[in-house]
């Protein structure tokens, strides 16, 4: 592919710098970063005006913030991932396998075991080894991560269906496990904090470790990153792992909000989680972007679902209004990078 | 350097590199025969030769991607091997690369400190950036180059002189972190950079003599003598000469590159030749940090070399031509039509032919076989409206699979499997099949093929001319330009610098370079 015999040519926009003869202004970034925000808080002004009494309320902000905590989850480690100018979309999959184990070995109506909170660990655990998987698979055999982790994706679901069977697994809440994400601190449900703690994290992580530094170098560009003297396998390997890990959590965090285990927990939210990834303005090429942006993303997403929801539109149409956005956002930040993108075909 | 012992000042005149008897070969041909040099402390040193000459092979050597097949190197007198790059920064030495080997998304900061940080540096702890000691670490490197460069700003909004300041910064860093008396090689830092902007690296470069030694490598001759206090010279992969720039001219410094001065063979065919539109006609093509006011014409059975060192803006002309590659100012005519808002397509359709320099990236399909290869651009009888006629393929494939000697003959072959002279043919027989071939645009056509190979693809050419296509050549030697070409248009740094008709003057391999350096 061009990608390889081209790796130390200039960037397209270095290229176009050394047209104009000087430096390319920043500004179209800065007038972006801002627009994510904006958009946001235009689409709630809009669904507050459309609905007044339904809208903004304590309890709808409640349903949203919950509703957006498992796609905040895996948006960051999607977030780390496509930073690295990879995809993980294995994370369905890995829901459902870390889900169905974290409800087998907590209090449930078929088995007696309760591991209590060391399932949660179990769980997050399980994906995390899966990621490690899908990240040494990648970086070892040389296999392209979106081929990689959608085969893992249904090993994901494979696994899970092989120890769900075919009863229905319904949580007891024994050690409260249950319940828990619907506890609230400061009026706001526990799944929104745990999602924000994560997403904190994240945020720290991509800016102030070399883990997440070097994710940004990496998904720049490989080849410069590695005669730079990064590790590049050791650390894609170790982002898989984390977006494992954060899909795995999100796994648990559903079956706590469900309060039963069917087999598929996660359809739907891979879509959404990298429509939001996308449209928080991380470049699917690599290297530009953020988990913050991707933590907006969600929010515009969720809170539109949710909009629509209230003014009383149907599904069906609903998803079409996500996919035109989700299409419309690719082409307008991926405008100056158009090249870019055909590497992901 | 808190005690200094006897040895250590013992080593103050020993050089900080010494090459002995050095020798580099990829399968039949030798890059590098041999080389023997010293680079001493504090010294800047200048390394020219012209294209082939074992300049880039050299420096791979010198920075760990290559191992010499012979000879051994010594850095501050002691024996080293390089394995890997990482041992040539462990021996002091620092890198710019040619090509610009930032990461454009990170900061200045980020970028300068990327070497170690990736090992044990002080900008990073258990993992964290600290981000103040990081930025001020910046300023202080930067500082000693001369840089006036926020370290925070993202080096993709950086010109091109910044972001050179920012590698020659980070090199010198990588070099100092392990030894006091660093090495930097400089691969043509001044080849993207504006004439008015070199100055300013220039100056960089000289001050640079106070914290180490420098091997400055770069195809401007004057720039070469104003900056280097001695100079050496590769031709053919061996070190020709080694003199102090005071005792040197620039025309001396053109003999040693080229060696002995070689004639262009006259070509009376070449008279009356421009006559008629002509096929292709350059009129003050420009296009900004590529090349400006390039004009030339290409009439019909006419051959046209441009020769130019990397960088003049050669190649981005002949792209332009064919419809790849957009221009500012100016106008291309190919038989008297503006090409302006042509696409690649309508080239093809007026007979305008393109053979890439990156045969294997922009030529060839090489999945699929030989002879689908050669009937993808002009189907000819092969195709009819959307179906093909795979026996008439076959005919004519076989026919310039005869024609132009490609062998194995086997036009059911995927291309990848064939070797690349062979491949270069059925690239070139994929044109040359055209009844309407009008202009035939050539990038380095002969790079990478043999003797055999490269005979075939000459004869080639010429039996275009003689079917009065246009020909405009992008040659990789001189040698070849005198070889293939009626007419040397010589371009230096974007400009044409000289124009020779080999037909009414003598030309030789000695005016070329003088045009082109």
């Amino acid at each position: 592919m061009s990608n390889t015999s081209t790796a130390f040519a200039p960037e397209p926009e270095a290229v176009e710098a050394a047209q104009t003869g000087k430096a390319r202004t920043r500004k179209r970034w800065d007038i972006r970063r801002g627009g994510e925000v904006a958009a946001l808080i235009l689409l709630i002004l809009v669904f507050s005006l459309l609905n007044r009494d339904t809208f903004p309320t304590l309890i709808n902000l409640q349903a949203i913030l919950d509703q957006a905590s498992i796609p905040l989850i895996i948006g960051v480690g999607a977030t780390l991932v496509i930073l690295l100018g990879c995809i993980d979309l294995s994370v369905e999959g890995l829901m459902s396998a870390c889900g169905v184990t974290f409800a087998l070995l907590s209090a449930n109506s078929r088995m007696t075991m309760d591991l209590g909170v060391w399932a949660v660990v179990v769980g997050v655990a399980l994906g995390a080894a899966i990621g490690l998987a899908n990240g040494l698979i990648h970086t070892l055999l040389k296999v392209p991560s979106f081929i990689v982790t959608l085969g893992m994706g249904f090993v994901g679901f494979g696994l899970a269906s092989v120890i769900y069977g075919t009863d229905s697994l319904p949580l007891l809440d024994g050690g409260g496990i249950k319940s828990w994400p619907a506890q609230q601190f400061l009026n706001l449900p526990y799944s929104f904090w745990l999602a924000a703690v994560v997403v904190a994290v994240g945020a720290l992580v991509g800016r102030y470790t070399r883990l997440g530094r070097f994710t940004y170098a990496i998904g720049n560009n490989e080849q410069i990153a590695r005669s730079n003297g990064v590790p590049v396998r050791w650390y894609k390997t170790a982002v898989f792992t984390i977006a494992g890990a954060c899909s795995g959590l999100a796994g648990v965090l559903t079956i706590m909000q469900l309060g039963s285990s069917p087999a598929q927990i996660g359809s739907g939210v891979l879509f959404l989680t990298i429509a939001a990834v996308v449209i928080g303005g991380t470049s699917l090429g690599g290297g530009k972007g953020g988990i913050l942006r991707t933590a907006v993303g969600v929010l515009m997403l969720t809170v539109l679902n949710n909009g629509l929801l209230i003014a009383g539109v149907s599904v069906n149409i609903r998803s079409a209004v996500s996919g035109g956005i989700l299409i419309v956002a690719i082409v307008a930040a991926a405008w100056p990078y158009r090249s870019r993108l055909r590497i992901m075909k | 350097m808190s005690q200094t012992t006897p040895a250590e000042q013992a080593s103050n005149e020993t050089p900080v590199l010494r090459l002995a008897a050095i020798s580099k070969t990829f399968g039949k041909v030798a890059a590098v025969k041999g080389v023997s040099l010293e680079i001493g402390r504090n010294e800047v040193v200048g390394l020219i030769g012209e294209n082939g000459a074992g300049k880039s092979t050299l420096l791979k050597i010198l920075t760990g991607i290559y191992q010499p097949d012979a000879g051994t190197i010594e850095a501050n007198g002691q024996t080293v091997k390089f394995r890997r790059p990482q041992d040539s920064v462990d021996a002091g030495i620092g890198v710019v690369h040619q090509e610009q080997s930032l990461l454009t998304n990170l900061s200045v900061a980020e970028n300068i400190a990327m070497g170690s940080a990736a090992g044990h540096g002080e900008g990073t702890k258990f993992g964290f950036y600290r981000w103040g000691r990081l930025n001020r670490e910046a300023t202080k490197v930067l500082s000693r180059v001369g840089g006036n460069i926020d370290p925070r700003a993202t080096v993709g909004d950086l010109s091109f002189v910044d972001r050179q300041m920012v590698e020659i910064a980070r090199a010198l860093r990588a070099g100092e972190a392990t030894h006091t008396m660093p090495l930097l090689i400089l691969d043509e830092p001044t080849s993207v950079l504006e004439r008015g902007e070199t100055e300013t690296l220039e100056r960089e470069i000289r001050a640079l003599k106070e914290f180490g030694s420098v091997i400055f490598v770069s195809h401007r001759l004057e720039e070469v003598l104003r900056i280097c206090d001695r100079i050496l010279v590769m031709r053919d992969g061996e070190l020709v000469a080694d003199r102090m720039t005071e005792e040197v001219t620039e025309d001396e410094l053109f003999l040693l590159m080229i060696g002995h001065e070689s004639e262009a063979p006259q070509r009376a065919s070449a008279v009356g030749l421009e006559t008629g539109t002509p096929v292709l006609d350059i009129r003050n093509l420009s296009a900004r940090g590529a090349y400006r006011d390039v004009s030339l014409t290409v009439y019909p059975g006419q051959c046209v070399a441009i020769v130019g060192t990397r960088g003049s803006g050669r190649g981005e002309v002949c792209r332009a031509v064919f419809g790849a590659a957009t221009y500012d100012e100016g106008q291309i005519l190919v038989q008297g039509r503006d090409i302006r808002h042509w696409t690649m397509r309508q080239a093809v359709r007026h007979g305008v032919a393109y053979v890439p320099a990156e045969r294997k990236v922009e030529g060839l399909v090489a999945g699929m076989a030989g002879a689908e290869n050669l009937t993808l651009a002009h189907p000819g009888p092969s195709a009819v409206g959307p179906f093909l006629r795979p026996r008439a393929r076959k005919r004519m494939a076989t026919d310039w699979f005869e024609r132009l000697d490609v062998r194995p003959r086997d036009p059911k072959m995927r291309l990848e499997r064939f070797s690349g002279g062979n491949q270069q043919k059925v690239v070139m027989g994929k044109w040359l099949a055209s009844e309407d071939l009008q202009l035939l645009v050539l990038d380095h056509p002969l790079r990478g093929l043999d003797a055999g190979a490269s005979e075939t693809v000459n004869a080639q050419v010429q039996d275009a001319c003689s079917r009065n296509v246009g020909v405009l050549l992008i040659a990789d030697t001189i040698e070849e330009a005198f070889d293939m070409a009626h007419v040397i248009v010589v371009m230096r740094d974007g400009e044409v610098t000289a124009r020779y008709d080999l037909s009414v003057e003598s030309t030789t391999s000695l005016d070329l370079l003088e045009g082109m350096v």
